[in-house]
């Protein structure tokens, strides 16, 4: 095993120097998220899965774009959350129907939150142009993923693992047919 | 001048089975088939752990205790003293750095999880939630390492044909005209790769259950 002892311990170096300040940084990602989905909850409850207009200033596009960036991050944690909880073996369904409340309360949020005017000739951001090229199949795609976080949020009411573990696949492929069109690589 | 054998075949197999597993891990992340990439992984690692043990078990020319050598050996390699087969001191240096490369880019890829929880490596429940995301970070950017180290190793290649000897005929077919006099391959025995493989196996069945406790 010589080889792969310093392997394993270059790794744990380079992870353990960068661990630090992630921390800090999940913290703060975890604090914006409950405060923007306050903010998502009054400004874009009655437009929920309408696509809504341009916003009129940049300033306004930029709002909205860094709005959309922390709710995408926080179903990005929860996700993480509900992944590994389901993976350990020994579920813990409190924790899991928390994460999953994060995500289906923000899912109706996602095709508001990408009106025309918020691509990355405004500003930087993982979403795509090809978003506002095929705006029908962009809103194909999210009320698909709407229906999924929806169907998860019953599975999760319930306790039945295996269940919840179907479910969230489903909701998985969902997600990913969206980011594999429409997300490009430069959206940290 | 008759071809005597150079490379085995269980390290001629690792080495173009390491080469197009990479470029497949490659292709396979940027085309979004990630569960095709973690397999990918992990037959790499199956790799990787039979190489280091076929380097002890193997034949002369795929022993560690060949052609791991010391700065002296390489300095007498450069001032053109050296004749044998196998790796150079000096190539070794480059074989031993991309297997390091190799095996941290995969210790990297076992714990990290893509961004949207969708998929986690086999060993990510081990760390954290923040630590997994943070290794992918790093397994993106380790990824330039690796391609440096084999843009070097292919360059050289191209060196040492533009001098006249062509080294990528016998990592295919295992053999080569030697100098007169050469010392040629020991080879390993058949069972013996059989052994390290199975083991190989093993162990990355074991990784890819998460490493449970015995």
């Amino acid at each position: 095993m010589r080889f792969m002892f310093p392997a394993a311990a270059a790794a744990c170096v380079l992870l353990t120097a960068c661990g630090g300040e992630k921390s800090s940084q999940a913290n703060n990602a975890q604090a914006n998220i409950s405060a923007d989905s306050r903010t998502a909850d009054t400004a874009v409850a009655t437009t929920a899965a309408m696509p809504a207009a341009a916003p009129a200033t940049k300033d306004e596009a930029l709002k909205i774009m860094h709005e959309r960036h922390e709710g995408m991050e926080g179903m990005g944690k929860a996700a993480k959350a509900i992944g590994r909880e389901l993976k350990s073996g020994s579920a813990n369904l409190e924790t899991i129907r928390k994460s999953a409340k994060a995500i289906t309360d923000f899912a109706p949020h996602v095709l508001p939150l990408f009106p025309p005017g918020t691509g990355p000739d405004i500003a930087k951001t993982g979403a795509k142009p090809e978003i506002w090229q095929n705006p029908k199949d962009f809103e194909a795609k999210t009320i698909d993923f709407q229906k999924a976080a929806q169907a998860f949020g019953g599975a999760v009411a319930g306790s039945d693992l295996n269940a919840i573990k179907a479910s969230f696949g489903d909701l998985g492929k969902t997600c990913k047919a969206c980011h594999d069109k429409y997300r490009s690589e430069m959206h940290h | 001048m008759a071809k005597q054998r150079v490379w085995d075949l269980p390290t001629r197999l690792f080495h173009w089975l390491l080469a197009g597993l990479i470029a497949f891990s490659w292709w396979s992340i940027r085309a979004h088939h990630t569960d095709w990439h973690i397999w990918s992984g992990c037959a790499i690692l199956t790799l990787l752990i039979f190489r280091l043990l076929w380097g002890f078990a193997g034949s002369s020319t795929a022993r560690f205790s060949s052609f791991v050598r010391g700065p002296a050996s390489v300095m007498a390699h450069l001032r053109g003293r050296w004749n044998g087969i196998g790796h150079t001191p000096l190539g070794a240096l480059s074989v031993v750095a991309l297997l390091l490369a190799i095996a941290i880019q995969v210790g990297l890829g076992l714990v990290s999880q893509d961004e949207d929880g969708i998929y986690m490596g086999p060993l990510a429940g081990l760390v954290s939630s923040d630590t997994s995301d943070k290794a992918r970070d790093i397994h993106e950017l380790w990824f330039n390492v690796i391609l440096a180290l084999v843009g070097l190793h292919v360059l050289a290649i191209l060196y040492y044909r533009l001098r006249g000897k062509k080294l990528t005929m016998p990592m295919i077919t295992g053999r080569a005209a030697l100098e007169p006099g050469t010392q040629p391959m020991r080879p390993g025995k058949w069972w013996a790769a059989l052994i390290c493989l199975a083991v190989a196996i093993g162990v990355t069945r074991w990784v890819i259950a998460g490493a449970p406790p015995f």
